[in-house]
């Protein structure tokens, strides 16, 4: 599937901002199963210095400064990728998670890289209860990615989503109370849990392709940025992408902008200002369909 | 045979040897008695100790004794004590006079064992944060990497090598077991602390016992901090090439426990003590705010944590730092030394990995035994800790800074608990052998006692190797327990000596190469902060003499009983004017000339006391310009301030009213000698230009627009402009609050008229009480600071003056004076007004006053205090 992906975040500040310096996770992560066609970011106004290279996790980033004064900043990513994740194995045909689990703590060759997403992270520590609720689905002996289905089905099943309720400082012990939020809470939850039991699991941050109501045309920046789970199965398998949010495994219907370990390391945009005093934002994202392959049978 | 020796030091005395702390006992290695420092097996005296034994028995017990609280006073007074952990309630600092005597051989293995170690962990942190060989081929386990909270993801280079050291400071702790042998317990890596200790040890000890460093020739620390210096220069990038590099040394601030070490150390280093808020990014380099402009700086000497640098890419809630410098950084615009991820290389679970890592990373295996540490993610490791866990100190794997655990030490239960925590997330948890340290002999209550000790190293790269300071930190322990090396909970400190082994040699370290060093140029180039803080620091001072004069004025008028309407006239214009000083309500203004007025006002005055307010913010500002006034100078804010604060506090409440206003007069009348105290030192004491001139223009704005808005208050006076006589009172007032009364009588006599009044209050340059001196001085104060005679804020200051002149030259050509004087008010409110905007300017256009950086992003609306 190729996609076409535009990206707008506009922030109007209450006053005049003097000097401004942004981090941007905005360009898609090349990779096997995702080909960036063509990638670019820019911004409004220009930026006095940038630079484009790689995050630790080997994410795309731009770093830009402001120095000119200015009373609104506007950042809009465009790319056109071809995406097709791999589809998972048989979920029978996966390690058991106890084992994956060992080789995750072992680390070494094939699993050290991996062995970073089991440890804490700010904004998504193992949780005891996440980690009680995520073992429901992970009895002894169980293949890790047949646990993984269930806890991803399980999530969609119990939560509600519902836009509003919750923000970036929700904790996710308060997620699993209220049992609703939206897909970074279900993501943090779903990594929160995996980490518990001692399973390596990153934050994915992209887009999902979404379907207007039958009848109707899509309309323009009605998308959203989305977030998922990426779970590790061991050396030999490596990572399946699981979206709780939607009780799916991610195929052709998202589209990838990075990984860490939880949202704080691939926000889209992040800043420091000096002065602007309060600030307004508005986020537009179109994700749009331009081929589908035949190779997807749809 | 140990008491023999001692009563030999100490001249015969009765018995002065008293045994250190009992140790606790634990099975194996621990078992063995401490090594004594200067007293062999056998009884004797260890060589290297003897001209120093002879110099201290030459002194005798109650000499030595002095001499110890003479130390102990030096470091109060420099204010060393205050500035540890826990504030004024911590242990002072101190310094045995005894110092700890290395033979020069043996410091020399120490230093080069120590030097490998140093090449070992920059070749781990190399790799930790270029391409990970060593995590990929499992050389290290990933837990001592990626849950270690000094692992810094933003410092990593994905795609290749991170340029030039990542180490320049290195320091290592270490003990003496009873084998004889030294051994590291702790290495510090993330920017090591106790260097000023160790130079300021060293000054004291040679001020307070001069005989003891006659007896013995020592190799000396200079050359260290030369080098250090000039390493600092040469690792300016590419950038800086074709200039003087810009080096500054980055600390937390004045509220740091640290602040007495960065103030010392940057002095001996020459280079600029900035905190963040002095820093800003532009263009992807570094520059420090200065008065004259924006300074590149090119080599960042941190000192502060490497989390906390840059809130751009800081984990969460970031709250300090500078917005880009990592950016500066992956430019190859800026060093920062040491980089702000070196602290990885503290993880005491690494030392377990380090025998392993030298013959691969360094083709040679380790030259300097570690104190035996196991980490206790690996099975058969954390078996063979449990198995007997009172043998060892129990550590947090990946935090240096937690205190160890004596798990010997322990009762039944709580090593019981431990062990449980321990099997619940072993990976967490290193082990590292109890060894107990080796003794040295202190001055203690009862003469010389031998207590156990441990020593801090410091090693410099400079580019080409390792060096060692000559020298070093040696610290008493208060038991056998030196896991954690935090520098504080320590009851005493010692000079470390290493004699010079030839004394024909000028220089012990030969091994120092001497190059052509750079020309380097104190700039004095002062931080926009600075300035700002001086600026304020004069604004205060002036406020507080001001209110001080507008009370005593006040309070003599309510002693007496029953006010004539002419000493009411001037009362309403005194609240007047206390109200516009935030020194009196509103509220109680109105009900001047309704009785009981003493009452009511001396009510107020106490109730809304702001004096000691003014008297803190000056404190505040004394203590934040630290390193930046003379010795002098702060002792005579300090003093004088504390005693001042105590005199205020101490006016009676109650009743009392005639007592009260005496007492308050008296306080107020201490202000008022103190300010003169204070300009007449600032005056003879400090350096023209930079600090003082702010200072100085401070007191003038501040002093200017009082001098603007007093007079309309005192002119202000109700039918005077039908009734001439009626505005008097205004006149004796004004005369009086500017201090100018005894200079009118001279030259007028009693005759009291406006025009001659005005002129004296707003003309006359040469009354430093008056408003044309503060404009004159305010004026050439910025022509100078621009350098330019018709520069912006310099021709706003000449046209106040011009304006000030005309009011007086208006008045006393007016047919009616008293009638032209009332038309005054209005153009005096707008002169206090434009003085005002004379301060925001030079704010605006000095200070370079931005508003408060905040964030987006993770943690949206978050106010940052750092700057952008």
């Amino acid at each position: 599937m190729i996609y076409r992906v535009r990206h707008t975040t506009r922030y109007a500040y209450g006053g005049t901002v003097d000097l401004a310096a942004h981090m941007l996770h905005l360009r898609p992560r090349d990779l096997p199963f995702q080909r960036v066609i063509s990638a670019a970011v820019t911004t409004q106004p220009g930026a006095s210095h940038r630079r484009d290279g790689l995050d630790h996790f080997g994410n795309p980033v731009t770093w830009l400064f402001i120095e000119a004064p200015h009373a609104g900043f506007e950042v809009t990513a465009e790319a056109e990728v071809e995406v097709r994740f791999p589809d998972p194995p048989a979920a029978g045909a996966t390690l058991p998670w106890e084992r994956v689990a060992a080789l995750a703590r072992a680390g070494g060759p094939g699993a050290w890289q991996a062995a970073e997403y089991r440890f804490d992270s700010p904004m998504c520590p193992a949780l005891p209860e996440a980690g009680a609720y995520a073992a429901g689905s992970f009895p002894p002996g169980r293949p890790v990615l047949a646990g993984l289905l269930d806890l991803n089905a399980r999530i969609r099943a119990d939560f509600q989503f519902r836009a509003g309720v919750t923000d970036l400082s929700t904790p996710i012990a308060e997620v699993l109370r209220r049992r609703e939020g939206v897909c970074q809470d279900f993501t943090h939850l779903m990594i929160s849990g995996l980490r518990a039991l001692g399973l390596p699991a990153r934050y994915s941050s992209g887009y999902i392709r979404t379907r207007p109501p039958p009848g109707q045309e899509r309309r323009r920046g009605a998308d959203q940025s989305h977030a998922w789970v990426g779970a590790w199965l061991g050396p030999e398998q490596a990572w399946v992408d699981l979206d709780p949010t939607n009780g799916v495994v991610v195929r052709d219907e998202h589209v990838l902008l990075g990984w860490g370990r939880d949202y704080g390391d691939i926000s889209p945009v992040r800043g420091v200002m000096l002065g602007g005093g309060d600030h307004g934002l508005w986020i537009g994202v179109d994700l749009e369909p331009i081929r589908e392959e035949a190779a997807t049978g749809r | 045979m140990r008491q023999h020796v001692m009563r030999q030091i100490c001249g015969g005395e009765a018995p002065l040897a008293q045994r250190g702390q009992p140790w606790h006992h634990a099975p194996g290695m621990t078992d063995l008695a401490p090594l004594d420092e200067m007293v062999d097996g056998a009884g004797g005296v260890r060589p290297h100790w003897g001209g120093l034994l002879g110099a201290l028995g030459a002194l005798g017990r109650g000499e030595l004794a002095h001499r110890a609280a003479l130390l102990d006073r030096h470091f109060l007074e420099e204010g060393a004590t205050s500035l540890l952990p826990g504030g004024a309630d911590a242990p002072a600092w101190r310094c045995d006079p005894v110092p700890l005597v290395l033979p020069p051989a043996e410091f020399d293995v120490l230093a080069a064992g120590l030097a490998q170690r140093a090449a070992l962990l920059e070749a781990v942190l190399q790799d930790v944060y270029g391409p990970q060989t060593l995590l990929a081929e499992g050389a290290l386990p990933p837990a001592l990497v990626y849950a270690n909270p000094a692992f810094l993801r933003s410092c990593r280079a994905p795609e290749g090598r991170r340029e030039g050291p990542l180490l320049q400071l290195y320091a290592a702790d270490l003990l003496r077991a009873p084998d004889g042998q030294w051994h590291v317990l702790a290495d510090r890596t993330a920017g090591p602390t106790g260097l000023a200790h160790v130079l300021e040890n060293r000054r004291a000890l040679t001020r307070t016992l001069p005989e003891l460093l006659r007896a013995r020739e020592l190799r000396r620390h200079g050359p260290f901090f030369d080098l250090w210096q000039d390493s600092l220069q040469r690792l300016a990038p590419p950038a800086a090439a074709g200039r003087n590099p810009g080096v500054a040394m980055l600390t937390p601030g004045h509220s740091s426990p640290r602040w007495w070490e960065h103030v010392i150390l940057s002095r001996r280093l020459s280079c600029a003590l900035v905190e963040a808020g002095d820093l800003t990014v532009r263009d992807g380099a570094l520059f420090l705010k200065t008065l004259r402009g924006l300074q590149p700086v090119d080599v960042l000497l941190r000192r502060m944590d490497g989390r906390r640098m840059d809130p751009l890419e800081a984990d969460q809630s970031p709250l300090h730092g500078v917005a880009g410098l990592l950016e500066a950084v992956r430019g190859g615009r800026l060093r920062i030394v040491n980089d702000p991820g070196a602290g990885f290389a503290e993880a005491p679970g690494l030392a377990a990995f380090l025998p392993g890592l030298a013959p691969r990373l360094l083709g040679e295996p380790l030259r300097l035994a570690g104190a035996r540490t196991l980490w206790l993610g690996d099975p058969a490791a954390r078996d063979l800790a449990l198995a007997e866990l009172g043998r060892w100190m129990v550590r947090r794997a990946v935090d240096g800074t937690v205190r160890s655990i004596t798990a010997g030490a322990l009762p039944e239960a709580a090593r019981a608990e431990l062990a449980q925590r321990i099997l619940a997330a072993p990976e967490e948890w290193a082990v590292s052998e109890r060894l107990p340290a080796s003794v040295a002999p202190c001055v203690g209550t009862g003469g010389l006692e031998p207590r156990p000790i441990m020593l801090r190293l410091f090693l410099l790269q400079d580019g080409q190797g390792w060096q060692a300071l000559q020298g070093g930190l040696a610290r008493g322990l208060a038991m056998p327990d030196p896991g954690t090396g935090a520098r504080p909970c320590m009851p005493f400190s010692k000079d470390v000596w290493v004699p010079l082994e030839d004394p024909a040699a000028i220089q012990g370290p030969g091994q120092l190469t001497i190059r052509a060093l750079p020309i380097r140029r104190a700039t004095g180039d002062i931080p926009s902060r600075v300035a700002d803080n001086f600026f304020w620091l004069g604004r205060y001072l002036e406020r507080l003499e001001s209110g001080a004069r507008l009370l005593r004025a006040t309070a003599a008028r309510l002693a007496t009983t029953s006010p004539n309407p002419r000493e009411l006239a001037e009362l309403r214009s005194l609240a007047a004017c206390l109200v516009r000083a935030d020194l009196l309500e509103p509220e109680t203004a109105r009900q001047i000339g309704t009785l009981p007025v003493t009452a009511a006002l001396l009510r107020a005055v106490r109730e809304r006391w702001r004096m000691q307010g003014l008297l803190n913010q000056v404190s505040r500002l004394a203590g934040l310009l630290r390193d930046r006034l003379t010795g002098e100078m702060h002792l005579a804010l300090n003093r004088g301030l504390r005693q001042l604060t105590e005199e205020f506090d101490a006016i009676p409440a109650g009743r009392e009213e005639a007592r009260g206003l005496e007492a308050l007069g008296h306080a107020c009348a201490g202000v008022l000698a103190f300010a003169a105290t204070v300009a007449g030192l600032a005056a003879e004491n400090m350096v023209r230009g930079g600090g003082r001139l702010f200072l100085d223009l401070g007191r003038r704005v501040e002093r200017a627009q009082a001098i603007a808005a007093e007079l309309a208050r005192a002119l202000d006076q109700p039918g005077a402009a039908g009734q001439p006589a009626r505005l008097e009172p205004g006149l004796s007032l004004a005369l009086e609050l500017r201090d100018s009364v005894i200079t009118y009588r001279s030259r007028y006599l009693t005759v009291l008229q406006p025009a001659p009044v005005l002129d004296l209050v707003l003309a006359d340059e040469g009354n430093p009480r008056g408003l044309a001196f503060q404009l004159l001085a305010a004026r050439d104060m910025l022509a100078d600071l621009e350098g330019d005679r018709a520069s912006p804020l310099a021709l706003l200051a000449e046209a106040l003056l011009e304006e000030a002149r005309a009011m007086v030259r208006e008045v006393a050509e007016a047919p009616s004076q008293a009638g032209a004087a009332l038309g005054l008010l209005p153009r005096l409110a707008a002169m206090e007004g434009e003085v005002a905007t004379l301060s925001d300017r030079i704010t605006r256009r000095w200070f370079a006053l931005l508003p408060a950086p905040h964030s987006l992003g993770p943690a949206p609306a978050l106010r940052l205090r750092g700057a952008a």
